[in-house]
């Protein structure tokens, strides 16, 4: 059970996160959606503390921190918890995939390195990248690049994954095949917080949908009731622009 | 008149310099190991920011960056004796040898120099490296020695090789405050034999032969590491 | 702590009567090193036979060189054998009339000539093979290409190495005082012999060459955005 509670943050005068809290069950996928400037990234980012909320609580499992005044073991302990997806990848330049994939199990959480690179192995062949356990990402198209990043998360075996914007960064074909690989992430029964403009991966893999704007939860609902029967106002406008522009792209 | 250049004269003296090459080997041994060790601490101060001794860092690299290497080495080497003899009552001139008034100096501007390229090269790493470690856990030390440290390596040693060959250039100045490296040898063999001008010419070959050697073994240190490379993209 | 101010003060002003030759020092030998090292990365980028070699080994070769060493060996032959060549030449100046500032600007213009010839060297090798191509192709001859493409893209590459380059030379006119020129350094500790304050008089010329490079650098800042304009709006 993962508890967001009253999260406010501000970057200088801009107040970008008004007052927020999201609340997600055990194995729930939660896709949050909204326009650039909205908060949603800043909200994830705000969970394992890449960014320094101004005040809120966070509860993951059983383990509750003020956002604020978390002491650097509490943070450490919710980062160990956590595993992150980022938007540009991330992949470690130094390393290998399976380098990347491994680190933080043998680094981190004091995983012998042979059970390590076992698990490692595991999860790049689940991604589908077998083949390129020692390829450096310099060697990788951006698509797999993501892949190994997902893979990097998942092998943590985290309370919950989040997912920055991770297609949004990816040519328009390797969309696709990048959204598979998570839609098996939730086919695993792992609770994910999805920040994404995919609509179509919304309506087929979230439990719960929130829709945020201008730093609050406007509205927040099972995918049938977000996109058939949005209450607010905010959320229809939204909804409209971005679905037709779904409609209207082809290349 | 006598010869300009005798061949005779230029292999005699040749097992008379050799032997002092040990001097400009340890200015710059040392030069480069508390060099390194003064570079991680003034880039450690300018990272966090610290209060006080960040801007001091600041000044001071700036000064030893503009400032020739002539003047830091007359400075240290009068300068020390002009502030510490009248507060300890000491006569440094008497204890240290000028030597280590050239230790000082290449330290203490080696450590600036090594500062700008290490600061440099740690900068230019894309900040979602950082990110990325403490995403999958790792503290902040892990993910400097794992993530970070190798790969500012790799962007740091192009001109680490060339602020090398550059460190064993103004060594040749040493002399000039009177240590006895090979240049000195040259000049003192002038005095005493008359024949000064085959002495520079092997020095000169020294030089030549070392910067060659040194950007040689660059060459083929940065081939190996694959420099340049930056992965994600 | 024993420093005397009225000394340094002195020491100071000495110092800045001398400063013109300091510029003399730094100015001849960038002009020279300019001219000639833009001609010999040239040449070396663009494969000139035979020069493109000789130059090659001649510049890698005299990178290694210093220039205290270099300046006392060329000091030594001006003074034993100037006479010789000038009669051999017909000149009727003796060794004693010349200056021997001419031997110190002779021994930087080689040094700036060898590093400036590498920087443009890197600068003209960062630009795309695609512009020479695209020059030839619209009819341009190899040397208008080189004179109204390459040359103004290679000016702002080049920018931030020959500013360190020059902030070294500047540094580098320094040692000349080894074979008794009379800059900076040797003219703020002129009246040091006198009072026996060395260290002020070192301090002085430190905090001249400071301001000097500081000035510089401010220079090199304001040059960049002036030249390197066209990288923001590119022309067809």
């Amino acid at each position: 059970m993962i508890e967001v509670k009253n999260v406010k943050k501000a970057f200088g005068k801009q107040q970008v996160l008004k007052d927020v809290s999201v609340e997600v069950e055990d194995g729930q996928v939660v896709v949050v959606l909204g326009p650039s400037g909205s908060g949603k990234t800043t909200l994830l980012r705000c969970i394992n503390f890449l960014e320094n909320a101004d005040s809120g609580q966070l509860a993951i499992g059983d383990t509750c921190v003020d956002l604020k005044k978390a002491t650097k073991k509490q943070i450490l302990e919710i980062r160990r918890k956590t595993a992150f997806v980022f938007q540009n990848y991330n992949l470690f330049a130094n390393k290998t995939a399976l380098e990347n994939v491994i680190e933080g199990l043998v680094t981190a959480r004091h995983i012998p390195r042979g059970e390590a690179i076992k698990q490692g192995k595991e999860a790049l062949d689940w991604v589908g990248l077998g083949e390129k356990y020692h390829c450096y990402p310099c060697n990788l198209s951006g698509g797999q690049q993501q892949r190994v990043g997902i893979a990097r998360a998942f092998v943590l075996n985290p309370e919950v994954i989040l997912f920055d914007e991770p297609t949004s960064a990816l040519d328009p074909e390797l969309v696709g095949e990048t959204l598979d690989i998570i839609k098996k992430v939730a086919g695993r029964g792992i609770t994910m917080i999805v920040v994404t403009h995919e609509m179509s991966f919304a309506q087929d893999v979230a439990n719960k949908v929130i829709f945020m704007d201008e730093g609050i939860v406007v509205e927040e609902g099972s995918p049938e009731e977000i996109f058939s029967n949005p209450k607010e106002e905010r959320t229809r406008q939204f909804l409209s622009r971005i679905i037709s522009l779904d409609s209207n792209y082809s290349i | 008149m006598d010869k300009l250049f005798g061949w005779e004269r230029f292999f005699e003296n040749i097992p008379k310099i050799l032997p002092y090459l040990s001097v400009t080997f340890r200015i710059a041994v040392y030069a480069t190991g508390f060099g390194v060790l003064l570079a991680a601490f003034i880039v450690l101060a300018e990272l966090k920011k610290i209060p006080v001794l960040n801007p001091f860092f600041k000044v001071y690299v700036s000064f030893m960056r503009g400032t020739p290497m002539l003047v830091q080495l007359m400075i240290i080497y009068y300068g020390i004796p002009a502030l510490i003899d009248p507060v300890f009552g000491t006569n440094i001139n008497r204890g240290f040898s000028a030597v280590t008034f050239a230790y000082i100096t290449f330290i203490l501007n080696q450590g600036a120099f090594l500062s700008a390229i290490f600061y440099g090269a740690i900068t230019s790493i894309p900040y979602g490296q950082t990110e990325a470690g403490f995403s999958v856990g790792l503290t902040e030390l892990q993910t400097f020695r794992r993530i970070l440290l190798p790969q500012m390596v790799r962007i740091a040693l192009p001109p680490f090789g060339s602020d090398l060959v550059g460190l064993f250039q103004n060594s040749s100045l040493v002399f000039l405050i009177g240590v006895t490296d090979i240049m000195g040898r040259a000049k003192s063999i002038g005095a005493a034999t008359k024949h000064v001008l085959e002495a520079y010419v092997f020095v000169v070959i020294i030089y030549i032969v070392i910067s060659l050697t040194i950007r040689l073994l660059f060459y083929y240190l940065n081939t190996k590491l694959e420099y340049g490379r930056e992965g994600v993209e | 702590m024993n420093f005397n101010t009225a000394h340094f003060y002195e020491s100071f002003l000495y110092g800045i009567k001398y400063f013109p030759n300091t510029l003399r020092l730094v100015f001849i030998p960038l002009a020279i090193g300019l001219i000639l090292g833009t001609v010999i990365a040239l040449a070396r980028v663009y494969k000139v036979p035979v020069l493109c070699k000789l130059l090659g080994i001649f510049v890698t070769v005299y990178q290694g060189v210093p220039i205290v060493v270099a300046l006392m060996i060329y000091n030594l032959v001006f003074m034993l054998k100037f006479n010789d060549l000038a009669g051999f030449l017909h000149i009727k100046t003796k060794a004693a009339d010349v200056d021997n500032i001419w031997v110190g600007i002779f021994a930087l213009s080689l040094t700036a000539v060898c590093s400036i010839s590498e920087a443009i060297r890197g600068a003209l090798l960062s630009i795309d093979k695609g512009q020479d191509e695209a020059g030839y192709s619209v009819g341009l001859t190899k040397v208008q290409t080189i004179r109204r493409i390459i040359i103004p893209q290679m000016i702002p590459a080049a920018i931030p190495t020959l500013i360190n380059h020059v902030v070294g030379l500047i540094k580098a006119s320094s040692v000349v005082m080894a074979i008794g020129i009379i800059e900076i350094v040797a003219g703020a500790t002129i009246p040091s012999s006198r009072t026996y304050s060395f260290f002020e008089g070192y301090v002085a010329a430190a905090v001249i060459y400071w301001a000097f490079t500081i000035m510089i650098e401010y220079l090199a800042k304001v040059l960049r955005r002036h030249t390197g304009r066209f990288r923001r709006n590119p022309y067809d």
